[in-house]
């Protein structure tokens, strides 16, 4: 931590649906991740196999791209197309 | 009162009944539209739905129906009032697992507003489904 704003945080990850399944967890935490755009490449390293789904991603329920920066506390959901009704 | 959007499983007829029964109150309503979603046995490959489990974001899912909810409620200014309910877990063939009503002073807006909060149910509520086979196989939906 430094006085530049650049924070390295922990964020919990959620994994829904099908990617539970695939990356067999529902859960983990990631530290020193700073935006979406590194988290990706992070669990692009430990769960390869998820990036042939399709999904988007959300930090604390609203649906966000690669730019944002994380803050602590942080609550990022990994969502595949949704199928209720 | 925090509004309950999920329920554990098939949604029991007496939640149905109960809230049909709550209409009694909106004395200002004159038509009523209800959708009842359940799951179908549909076949594939030969095999035969027996359930869909169903799995969800819990607080997304209360954020993403108030705020369908509230769209309804200002585009349909004669919608007085709309509930919405949907499965979390296992739900067999033939059991219901979305009830959706739509509380309207007059029928015209009471059958577009269920029609399109169906709609947006089925667009924005992060809720996944697993379809299980009567052999024990699955697929997601």
């Amino acid at each position: 931590m430094g006085g530049w704003g650049v924070e390295y945080m922990e964020v919990k990850v959620l994994f829904f649906g099908v990617l539970t399944e695939v990356s067999g967890t529902a859960v983990k935490h990631y530290q020193d991740v700073r935006s979406v755009g590194e988290l990706r490449l992070r669990i692009q390293d430990d769960f390869p196999e998820i990036f042939h789904y399709n999904f988007r991603i959300a930090v604390n329920g609203e649906i966000t791209d690669n730019d944002l920066l994380f803050k602590t506390g942080d609550e990022v959901a990994l969502l595949p197309p949704f199928a209720g009704g | 009162m925090k509004t309950i959007y999920l329920t554990d499983g098939a949604i029991p007829n007496e939640l149905i009944s109960g809230m049909i029964g709550n209409l009694k109150k909106k004395t200002d309503s004159g038509g009523h539209m209800f959708f009842l979603g359940q799951v179908r046995a549909d076949e594939a490959e030969g095999k035969r739905v027996s359930a869909i489990e169903y799995s969800a974001y819990p607080e997304m899912v209360q954020a993403e129906a108030e705020k369908i909810k509230n769209e309804i409620l200002k585009e349909f200014t004669d919608v007085r009032s709309v509930d919405i309910v949907h499965s979390n877990g296992l739900v067999k063939t033939g059991e219901i697992s979305l009830a959706v009503l739509v509380a309207a002073g007059h029928r015209q807006q009471a059958f577009e507003a269920c029609s399109k909060t169906v709609e947006l149910i089925k667009a924005h509520l992060p809720v996944w489904k697993k379809e299980i086979y009567e052999d024990d196989t699955h697929i997601w939906k």
